[in-house]
């Protein structure tokens, strides 16, 4: 294990003011760890030493000069390859963009890097972020750093399992139906899914515009609060970017004694919960109890709509947002003889199943007619969904869920599409809602000795509660924040 | 085929329109800040958002709402506060995204109308309404819609003849154009004649010219039309099926497109045939329209709202902001022309109609009488026109001063000197800049209305010609013309003819 | 509701995705078992609901100003083509053999 490789964020800061280390140190023992663990878990899909080291030099010369530093100054950071970084590629894992040079860089990107972060590189995906696994990647699976026979969960697995091995300090996933939340569930990482339009989404390819919003994954409370800080904000690029200029850290210390916090009991008897994953759900209650909160029952009813809803809207909005890959202006060309034969020879090849599936579905499900019949109701829903949690919030200031129904689980053991969209049961109305959810690592599963995770959901644009309440739980939770890969580990 | 006004004896065509203006004043497009020029060399306007790059997101042009919001109210139209942006699907490579992003239901303008005046030579047409003592009528255009959308890229094919899609063996590609801010108006079924389309678009062109919002050049496409026309029986309430005709980039082809395709629905139809409903395109040169697309089923564009395009909920305010800037329209300013000027209609329609035209006969008209901005009228609409057309340029940029125009005009008006002479000293003015007053001296122009002068002549003529002064007493008035001809030689060709008359009458009136 | 193969190939075609016999079976079973788990949506009692397209709250008319940006050097606009000439993108012909439109 890396000495630098357990550092948060607050330490690296306080770490490099003092001349402890390095910001290069820091940047090469990231490297180092990556060359050692990434042959395993394949977390990366390319990496950018040039940029990190030129990054790091900055910081130093900063430092030397007595310059003020960044937030995120010399802390190790990896991007989800869907997120546009000039000069690299940006691939989101699929064959359709293998060759894509991105010509900018996403707005997130650009805040953290100015922050001071250091770019490690960018992390598999499943592609186009469709999938809750990383196995639909075009380049081939992540392993979960925990167990390399199983998935470290997805959409955002890569950026999840390079946290989760100690490769990054910080990463950034995005999250349309979970896509965040789950894998940090199964990796045993903080994971923050911010409210709708608090991180700007220009620059990250989209999958569903009015679903997708970024977040950072992170092994502390804390740090996902200073990524937040320096991701989040209104970007005059991204129309439906917020307004808000918050600090995340502000209450991380102030405790949750006598905050309400809402369980919804109906959720807690859905088939498929693990008796692992419902019994570390409530230990987490009676510590939140523990802790001074009030805990107090809400419903949310229509949250069974939630998962039919997620699957019009998500493939309506992918199909509409993947027509532009066409192979005019960038990505996998085949050469067809005429070009209506070679936009279905290219896409043909260049998408995968998955992505041909929603894609197909989106397609059909906006014809005329059967618009009325599933987009509509479908956005209606939503109408619904957002009551509910808005009257819930009237009562609580945050609500904790199960992240996942489930630990994490083996390649393959989940074929079945239909099957494969429950795994993200707990987590899609909070993106039909808009609203912030987090996971926070609670458990080892006591069958599966697999990480678990408590995921916390806010009021919309209140992700500061979820924060806070994240912060107190977790002085009472003790796990390892590092798979315990290199101790010989499980596989 | 039968001729057009034939046809219309028997049927009624129901005319539509669609107007596509390019709002080409603005400085960047509808979506991104590229900027909007004509011309430029290709793809160097081209940025994430227009050349619909992966993560690339939309946010709009405040100043091209604005336009849109002021052509509304320039017509008439209720403006909706409540409106969304939606993506329109269709695969095509100068769409960079592969859908277009446009409006759905509800456009920025709806419910508005446009009041046509037909002329005596455009009324021809029309069969079925009674006309006004001019020959002309009005009527009373409708328009569904105005909607703000983004317009395409450029194609150019390459390898088949004359750069025509079929054929080529590849095509390019150019993005500049891709995004700049489009309005489309869209009329109700409501013109009946290729006279009266012709009329709405002129009528609309002005009116975005006043307003500013677009250059409006047919050649250049920043303004062009589709049409769509069914034929029915006189009488009947019901509608035909309907062709399109697609991007007709003149008057005159709007016009005679629209007549070619009443003539060969109505041949079609009295031979028994059916109407396929289809999308035509007219030939110019050898003047008929060919089918482009033949429409089966409608087209499915899978419309939706676009979730990154936030909503809009346009506040009393924001339209107040725009209504201050609209400003006086054609119509408005016709009105005023005859209040003021006490131009004929026929005059301050054709000043008014031409933003430069109007502000430059204004200038000159300033401080004159009504003859005189008669006068001014004439010489601009007649004769500084004709020039300008000839000579592909405008009033503006002539050497002409309004008020050397002005000085001419009064030279005229007050007969000074002759309606010929008068173009001569216009010429010298457009081709010089001269002062028309000093080039009438300088030339020896004025004529002489020193009506002691001509007092005198008419004395001796009358005195050397007692026996025409007898004759004419006894009632042969015909030999006026003798003596004014007389007057005029020994004047030199240089008298004023309206005095001699005046003394040659009154003294052989005696 | 039960797609066809017919009507998977007309999605298809429409969404420009060649799809071979094999897999037009299979994507017609997927999307078939996909559908079915959205029935649900065809199913709530939804009158008098409004739908809500855009999560954001109170934001509306976010609009910029009419002020000239960056845009791409022409080079770097067409860096990600693999076909290119006299600074366009080059694309087949379009109406070439089968093609339609």
């Amino acid at each position: 294990m890396n000495e630098y490789s357990q550092l948060g964020v607050r330490q690296i800061h306080e770490g490099l003011r003092a001349g402890n280390f390095s910001a290069r140190e820091l940047a090469t023992s990231a490297f180092d760890v990556i060359d050692r663990l990434d042959s395993q878990v394949h977390a990366f899909l390319e990496l950018t030493p040039e940029l990190a080291y030129a990054q790091a030099d900055a910081v130093d010369a900063a430092i030397a000069a007595g310059e003020p530093l960044g937030i995120l100054a010399g802390v190790p950071i990896a991007f989800k390859d869907n997120m546009n970084l000039e000069g690299t590629h940006t691939t989101c894992a699929s064959r359709m963009l293998e060759t894509y040079v991105s010509p900018f860089t996403a707005t997130c990107v650009a805040k953290a890097l100015d922050a001071g972060g250091i770019c490690l590189g960018k992390t598999n995906m499943d592609e186009f972020a469709f999938g809750s696994s990383t196995e639909t990647s075009f380049f081939g699976v992540t392993r979960n750093p925990w167990d390399l026979d199983r998935v470290p969960g997805g959409s955002s697995g890569g950026s999840a399992a390079a946290v989760a091995a100690g490769m990054a300090t910080l990463s950034l996933g995005s999250d349309t139906g979970g896509s965040i939340r789950q894998p940090g569930s199964f990796t045993g990482t903080v994971a923050l899914k911010p409210s709708y339009g608090v991180v700007s989404r220009y620059g990250v390819v989209a999958f569903g515009s009015s679903l997708d919003q970024v977040g950072p994954f992170a092994r502390n409370v804390e740090d996902a609060a200073f990524a937040l800080n320096a991701i989040s904000g209104r970007d005059p690029l991204d129309c439906t970017s917020q307004p808000r200029d918050i600090d995340y850290t502000a209450n991380l210390d102030a405790g949750i004694n006598g905050m309400r916090i809402g369980i919804v009991p109906s959720l807690l008897e859905l088939d498929g919960l693990t008796s692992e994953v419902k019994h570390a759900f409530e230990q987490s209650v009676a510590k939140l109890e523990g802790l001074g909160a009030e805990i107090v029952e809400v419903e949310l009813p229509n949250a069974a709509a939630a998962i039919s809803a997620y699957y019009v809207l998500g493939p309506c909005e992918a199909f509409s947002n993947l027509s532009r890959f066409d192979s005019v202006r960038y990505g996998h060309h085949a050469h067809g003889k005429n070009l209506e034969q070679r936009y279905e020879d290219s896409r043909a090849q260049g998408f995968g199943p998955e992505a041909k599936r929603r894609i197909m579905l989106g397609a059909w499900l906006l014809a005329s007619g059967v618009y009325d019949e599933y987009y509509i109701p479908a956005q209606k829903v939503r109408t619904l969904i957002t009551a509910d949690y808005t009257k819930a919030f009237e009562k609580v200031d945050a609500i904790v869920l199960p992240t996942s129904p489930r630990t994490a689980f083996k390649f393959g053991e989940v074929s079945d599409p239909a099957s494969m969209y429950l795994s993200d049961i707990y987590t899609i109305s909070i993106n039909i809602a808009g609203n912030g959810g987090m996971n926070l690592p609670v458990a080892l599963g006591e069958d599966s000795g697999l990480p678990i995770g408590l995921q916390i959901v806010g009021p919309q644009f209140k992700d500061e509660n979820i924060l806070r309440v994240g912060a107190a739980l977790e002085t009472l939770v003790d796990i390892p924040r590092v798979a315990p890969l290199e101790k010989g580990g499980r596989s | 085929m039968k001729e057009l006004t034939e046809v219309l004896e028997d049927w009624e065509a129901v005319i539509g329109l669609e107007v596509h203006a390019e709002l080409t004043t603005l400085k960047t497009k509808m979506f991104c800040s590229c900027p909007i020029e004509f011309g430029a060399d290709p793809n160097t306007h081209t940025c994430p958002v227009c050349l619909g790059m992966p993560g690339a997101l939309p946010v709009p042009n405040k100043a091209a709402i604005e336009s849109i919001v002021l052509a509304g109210l320039a017509t008439n139209c209720d403006i909706e506060k409540h409106t969304m942006f939606y993506r329109k699907g269709y695969f095509y490579p100068d769409m960079a995204k592969n859908f277009q992003t446009t409006q759905g239901p509800l456009a920025f303008c709806m419910r508005g109308h446009l009041d046509l005046e037909l002329s005596a030579k455009g009324a021809a047409e029309r069969v079925d309404i009674p006309k006004g003592e001019d020959g002309g009528y009005t009527t009373r255009i409708g328009i569904t819609r105005i909607h703000m959308e983004e317009d395409a890229g450029k194609m150019t094919h390459l390898g088949g003849s004359e750069g025509r899609i079929d054929g080529a063996e590849r095509s390019l590609v150019d993005y500049n154009r891709a995004g700049t801010p489009l309005i489309e108006l869209v009329t109700e079924p409501d013109l009946r004649t290729p006279e009266e389309a012709r009329a709405f678009m002129q009528k609309l062109r002005q009116i975005y010219l006043t307003l500013g919002i677009s250059d409006c050049s047919m050649e250049e496409g920043s303004l062009r039309a589709d049409g769509n026309v069914s034929l029915r029986r006189r009488g009947s309430t019901e509608l035909g099926t309907k062709t399109e005709l697609k991007n007709i980039n003149s008057f005159k082809n709007l016009h005679d497109g629209l007549a070619y395709e009443i003539c060969r629905q109505a041949e079609v139809l009295e031979s028994g045939g059916v109407i396929r409903q289809e999308t035509r395109h007219w030939e110019p040169g050898a003047k008929r329209t060919i089918v482009m697309r033949v429409k089966e089923t409608a087209d499915d564009y899978r419309m939706f709202p676009d979730p990154d395009l936030a909503p809009f909920d346009l506040t009393d305010e924001f339209i107040e902001n725009v209504r201050v800037k609209l400003p006086e329209l054609p119509d408005a300013k016709k009105a005023r022309f005859m209040e003021s000027y006490g131009l004929p209609a026929y005059d301050a329609g054709e000043l008014a109609g031409d933003v430069e035209v109007a502000e430059f006969f204004e200038e000159a008209a300033q401080d004159t009488d009504a003859a005189i901005a008669k006068k001014i009228a004439n010489l601009i609409i007649n004769d500084v026109s004709a020039w300008a057309n000839e000579n592909a340029t405008s009033i503006s940029a002539s050497q002409i001063a309004p008020a050397a125009l002005a000085k001419l005009a009064k030279l005229l008006a007050d007969d000074t000197i002759s309606s010929k002479q008068g173009k001569e000293v216009l010429a010298a003015l457009i081709g010089e800049g001269i002062d028309p007053e000093e080039y009438v001296k300088s030339h020896g122009m004025e004529q002489t209305t020193d009506t002691g002068a001509i007092e005198a002549i008419v004395g001796d003529l009358m005195a050397a010609n007692p026996d025409k002064v007898e004759a004419y007493r006894g009632g042969k008035t015909g030999l006026q013309g003798f003596f004014m001809g007389q007057v005029m030689k020994q004047l030199g060709g240089q008298g004023n003819p309206k005095v001699i008359s005046a003394i040659v009458t009154e003294k052989l009136e005696g | 509701m039960t797609l066809t193969e017919k009507d998977v190939r007309d999605i298809a075609e429409y969404a420009r995705i060649g799809l071979t016999d094999e897999e037009l079976s299979t994507m017609t079973v997927d999307l078939n078992n996909i559908i079915e788990t959205l029935r649900p949506i065809t199913e709530y009692e939804l009158e008098g609901v409004e739908p809500t397209f855009h999560p954001i709250g109170s934001l509306s008319n976010v609009m910029r100003e009419d002020e000239v940006g960056e845009s791409f050097e022409r080079e770097v606009a067409l860096s990600n083509s693999d076909s290119t000439s006299a600074g366009c993108f080059e694309i087949p012909s379009i109406l070439g053999e089968g093609g339609d439109r």
